[in-house]
């Protein structure tokens, strides 16, 4: 359980890479912004055995960003929870993997592809957990745009009633969703104390950093839960997808994958 | 039948420590027993209904049976999406009341008022739904839904009609109460089954109750073609409700549709503030309504005959 795999933010994105580009698939940038949160939960924090779901023993990491999962395929490929073969049929008819997070895939979770499903979810087996006093934690990555939905603040309002400290939430704050810049489509900010006024600990932390984002999700205290505010870029890896928001919508073409791996000194 | 239902929640409560009742700050003394004897097994999560059903769901995932009450106007209307995928989609054992379904609210307004759960909710894969028509349906609903690992929805509609069953049932599937020579079979469930059962008498009419619509008892339906005309009563409306239930039954397996007539709620909001026996007369299923309405079928099917 504390052998966790060493993930590489690099090494994902090449598997996310390779996953939009044989599905010819789209959300691709939602993806690339929430990489580093992944390795370092995984790398860092999240206990759970390699190859083996079924260990009760287990954290809980639930993505309620849904459109982000092409990320948590690669994880979960690394891990040997999910085969490779799987990823490579990506988006092809008959294939196993959806688009956007569905709960039958095991150690998803969630169908969390309508927005707003995924945290309500999470304090729930947080409260559960705490009541059958075990010692697990129950992860979760929100996107900021996803903060627009009320289910969203329902759960926030929740988690912090009752003092969930086995919870944590990631919030992907990249500034865009869906339609446009948040700040344009709804504004969200001040995100830290707007989390704090509901009764969480808040960290604020670059979102791309491993070590402050380690040192975020490790300050945390207990008796309330914990929301970092990752401050993430859309898109982040490729120049030209950062902060891009044609990026949720766009697909790749050979031409354009070249042109990646250039820019990350491969061929 | 509320009384009832109190008791029933707070008797599963002391048997399975793994029970958690959840409501969203709905449910004036109906949950004062279990309070009581087993208040940690009761969460008043706030009035927030759509993070109940993912809460609800979050600890069905880890081992508890989460039971979450509401107005059927909320759970499931308001919720919908909640229960199709936080809790039908990983076929979780949540069972949802939805208490006050049909014009029981009548005073308060269409806010309140639901005649479309049982349309909601049907086509959704793995749900059973229960509407249980007095004591003794809903204590064996209620067994089948606690008892069961799928999602349940017992709907609870008016709950001080007269009893209908005097003894108790062993199973949800339907019952003949009244089996006449008369070519006509009325058909009923929830709060219509008191009401029907009176009328099938005086009029020496046949009389099944319903007390679960999914999954559908099939076996009926061989006792169903048998009449010449089917007369099926409901607080619901007609479009998804047991009528709905009952002829698409027959079309799923290719039998032919009997002679039907529909006595339901109309597609309309409440007109008029009043009681609940007037909010049913803007619907004719008052009771006096509902009578000459059957009574004129029968006339109907005399002449046409």
């Amino acid at each position: 359980m504390i052998n966790n795999v060493l993930l590489e933010p690099i090494e994902l994105r090449k598997s996310i890479l390779r996953m939009a580009r044989v599905g010819d698939s789209v959300h691709i940038a939602c993806a690339f912004s929430i990489i580093e949160i992944c390795c370092v939960l995984y790398s860092n924090f999240i206990r759970y055995e390699r190859g083996n779901l079924e260990n009760p023993l287990r954290d809980h990491m639930i993505l309620s960003k849904g459109h982000g999962v092409m990320a948590i395929y690669a994880v979960f490929a690394r891990l040997g929870w999910l085969e490779q073969v799987h990823l490579d049929q990506y988006f092809s008819d008959g294939s196993l993997l959806h688009g956007l997070c569905e709960a039958k895939i095991p150690g998803l979770e969630v169908c969390s592809g309508s927005l707003g499903h995924g945290l309500p979810i999470a304090a729930g087996m947080a409260l559960a957990f705490k009541r059958l006093k075990v010692d697990k934690q129950v992860y979760c990555i929100v996107g900021d745009g996803e903060l627009n939905e009320g289910s969203m603040w329902e759960a926030i309002l929740f988690s912090g009633h009752q003092n969930l400290d086995n919870l944590t939430v990631i919030i992907d704050a990249n500034g865009l969703q869906a339609m446009g810049s948040c700040k344009n489509v709804l504004e969200l900010e001040p995100l830290p104390s707007k989390f704090e006024s509901f009764g969480f600990q808040v960290e604020e932390c670059d979102g791309h950093d491993l070590i402050e984002l380690d040192n975020a999700i490790r300050s945390k205290t207990k008796c309330k839960p914990l929301a970092v505010v990752a401050r993430t870029i859309k898109g982040k890896g490729v120049s030209w997808m950062e902060n891009n928001n044609e990026w949720h919508y766009r697909r790749l073409n050979d031409e354009l994958v070249q042109d990646i791996y250039k820019e990350w000194g491969e061929q | 039948m509320r009384e009832k239902l109190s008791k029933l929640i707070t008797q599963n409560a002391i048997e399975d420590p793994k029970s958690l009742v959840l409501s969203g700050d709905h449910g004036y003394a109906l949950f004062d027993e279990i309070l009581k004897v087993r208040k940690n097994q009761f969460l008043n999560v706030g009035v927030m209904e759509q993070a109940m059903v993912g809460i609800s769901s979050g600890f069905a995932k880890v081992g508890f049976r989460p039971i979450v009450y509401g107005l059927s106007a909320f759970v499931p209307i308001r919720v919908l999406e909640q229960i199709k995928l936080d809790v039908c989609y990983p076929n979780l054992p949540v069972v949802f009341l939805g208490d006050g379904a049909g014009l029981v609210y009548s005073t308060l307004g269409s806010s309140h008022q639901c005649s479309e759960d049982i349309a909601a909710l049907r086509p959704l894969p793995n749900i059973r739904i229960y509407t249980p028509s007095d004591e003794k349906e809903l204590e064996v609903c209620f067994g089948e839904a606690i008892s069961t690992k799928a999602p349940c929805y017992i709907r609870i509609g008016k709950s001080d009609r007269e009893v209908v069953h005097e003894k108790k049932l062993i199973s949800s599937d339907p019952v003949t109460l009244l089996k006449e020579s008369s070519k006509i079979a009325l058909i009923s469930m929830g709060s219509m089954s008191s009401i029907s059962q009176q009328v099938a008498k005086q009029l020496k009419l046949s009389h099944i109750v319903f007390p679960r619509i999914k999954p559908f008892p099939k076996s009926i339906l061989g006792e169903l073609i048998l009449y010449g005309k089917l007369i099926i009563v409901e607080e619901h409306s007609r479009y998804g409700g047991l009528c709905s239930t009952i002829l698409d039954a027959f079309a799923e397996n290719n039998m032919p549709i009997p002679l039907t007539t529909s006595i339901s709620l109309k597609p309309q909001f409440a007109k008029k503030c009043g009681s609940y026996q007037y909010a049913l007369s803007e619907h004719q299923l008052d009771d006096k309504s509902l009578k000459i309405r059957i009574l004129q079928e029968v006339e109907n099917l005399k002449v046409n005959l």
